[in-house]
């Protein structure tokens, strides 16, 4: 702990009253702020060849807009360091590529949250999660770039709970959800490579999630039973409000494995449970949930029937993604609630994602020596 | 002593319009064409379709169109507001019954209003925040519009008869006068 005696311009109370003035101005999420100075910002700033200026992201209905330097500020606010620029730009542009994201997505009554799933050699460099908790928290790069986008929709995009944010409950983890990739341990290629970015290329995949919920199954070896346990809870018709929905699975690396080890692709996992997936106009019924209308929104029709309304509208990674991360320690996998479906479009990182040269006005580089 | 600290926002939103005028009001609805503009939202074409039948029996307007929006976000298209600037003389809009579908409701009634146009818009009282944030988002804070109790989206035909009939009053007091904009 020698490095606290390095810091004697760090006074904390200057700091936790520069602290309070970001929580008055009404610019954090709930959470203490950094602060963000224009030095700090262009530390940011210079990890990519981007023009501060470049917009980046828009809502017109909300005249409202996000550059690259306004990234850069949020970015820093929320904790991240500048090294990780690169992927907050990255994820925010996944993000965009989320067709709800540019429309009422932020404003919608569900409160639907990002997943950022992040590959490639970046998850080293910058010391991602992939593995044990990798839904969070404890790790730094996966904490705070999740919180940079909704630093970023809360003070570019203006949307803000109880004003232009209407999330009935919202969920647990919103803005709080990036997690890598554990590629050392899955069976199968990367999300980003069905993305269409090559395999050892850093990238970030996202879509808006409605919420995760486990599959816990130690119980069997039978690949086709353990599916069948997937299905279900994919199945399940609280989720519907369409005529089909979208889904997302993380498996944990034991349940790839024993799926891979039974011969079976990504594809095939996919194709299996497309199949499967969907529930009888009986069980539809009992719910209010059986008539389709025009506009594709379910409706209590009343007609029960042994008939099966499939879960999922095609047989794509775009309506139902899987990646694998976590501990190879027990089988416990996450479904994940999917808003609008995945663009299949991972974004490469582009930009400095090393620390710059130790500087004597940097005190983190100085700790770490 | 916090000069050195950045601004994450943009700047203030709103204010760059200005306050939106409202359209001169007709005094008495008997013979005025009317529009419904409605957004795809269950019940919502329902609603508009249930305030025109009870204007047109009621007050002597004659219906002469209903547009629905394509998107429940942005406001109606400029070809879809030239249509109604072009044939109509008021214009219900509605119903604004969900988080960004009750903002572009209020963002329709003040480019119907800047067009010339009287209109009233109609909001689930859920949502009056997210109204309200984009009436003062386009500088017309205390933009005026009318409430129907939520949930709207699953009424049967004669729930949604009833709150229409409910609505009426109001919706014929706003399309009416006065022809003034709230004080802000």
């Amino acid at each position: 702990m020698s490095a606290q005696t390095d810091l004697p311009t760090a006074d904390p109370d200057a700091a936790r009253a520069a602290m309070e003035h970001c929580y008055e101005q009404g610019w954090s999420d709930g959470l203490p702020l950094v602060p963000a100075t224009r030095p700090l910002v262009d530390e940011f700033l210079a990890t990519v060849d981007r023009r501060p200026d470049e917009v980046i992201g828009a809502l017109e209905h909300l005249d409202r807009s996000v550059t690259v330097e306004v990234a850069a500020i949020n970015a820093a606010m929320a904790g991240c360091r500048p090294e990780y620029f690169p992927v907050v730009l990255a994820a925010w542009e996944a993000v965009q590529r989320d067709r709800s994201a540019k429309g009422g997505g932020w404003q919608s009554t569900s409160g639907p949250s990002p997943l950022l799933v992040v590959n490639g050699p970046v998850r080293t460099e910058l010391g991602f999660n992939s593995t044990g908790g990798v839904f969070g928290p404890g790790f730094r790069p996966n904490m705070t770039i999740a919180r940079s986008i909704g630093l970023i929709v809360r003070n570019a995009l203006g949307v803000v709970p109880h004003g232009f944010e209407q999330a009935t409950q919202g969920l647990p983890g919103r803005w709080q959800v990036c997690i890598a990739e554990n590629e050392e341990e899955s069976p199968w290629e990367p999300l980003s490579v069905e993305g269409g970015v090559p395999a050892g290329t850093s990238a970030v995949s996202a879509m808006l999630t409605r919420t995760v919920e486990y599959v816990d199954n130690r119980h069997t070896a039978d690949p086709e039973q353990l599916l069948a346990d997937f299905a279900d809870t994919l199945s399940r018709t609280g989720a519907l409000i369409f005529r089909n929905a979208p889904a997302g699975i993380v498996f944990c690396p034991e349940h790839a494995q024993m799926l891979a080890g039974a011969g079976m692709s990504k594809a095939d996992v996919r194709a299996w449970l497309v199949e499967r997936c969907g529930r009888s106009k009986a069980d539809l019924a009992r719910v209010g949930k059986d008539g389709v209308g025009d506009n594709g929104v379910r409706f209590a029709e009343g007609t029960p029937s042994d008939a099966v309304d499939p879960l999922f509208a095609a047989d794509g990674p775009e309506v139902l993604p899987i990646a694998v991360a976590g501990a190879r320690n027990a089988g416990i996998s996450m479904v994940v609630r999917v808003f609008a479906g995945w663009s299949a479009s991972s974004v490469p990182v582009e930009g400095r994602t090393t620390p710059s040269a130790p500087s004597p006005s940097d005190p983190a580089q100085r700790s770490a020596s | 002593m916090y000069d050195s600290v950045i601004d994450p926002t943009l700047g203030p939103a709103g204010d760059a319009r200005g306050r939106t005028a409202l359209a001169p009001r007709p005094g008495d609805l008997s013979g005025l064409r009317l529009g419904l503009l409605a957004n795809t939202k269950r019940n919502a074409e329902e609603f508009v379709e249930e305030v025109a039948g009870l204007l047109e029996s009621q007050h002597g307007v004659q219906k002469v169109l209903i547009r629905k929006k394509p998107s429940i976000v942005e406001p109606a298209p400029p070809e879809m507001l030239e249509e109604l600037r072009a044939e109509c003389d008021v214009v219900v809009v509605g119903v604004g019954d969900c988080g960004s579908c009750s903002a572009s409701a209020v963002a329709d009634g003040l480019q119907l209003e800047e067009a010339g146009i009287p209109a009233v818009v109609i909001v689930s009282d859920a949502f009056r925040v997210s109204a309200d944030a984009m009436a003062t988002l386009q500088g017309t804070e205390g933009y005026q519009y009318v409430t129907t109790p939520h949930p709207v989206a699953n009424l049967s035909r004669q729930g949604v008869r009833d709150r229409a009939t409910a609505a009426v009053p109001e919706i014929v007091a706003l399309l009416r006068g006065p022809n003034v904009a709230p004080a802000s």
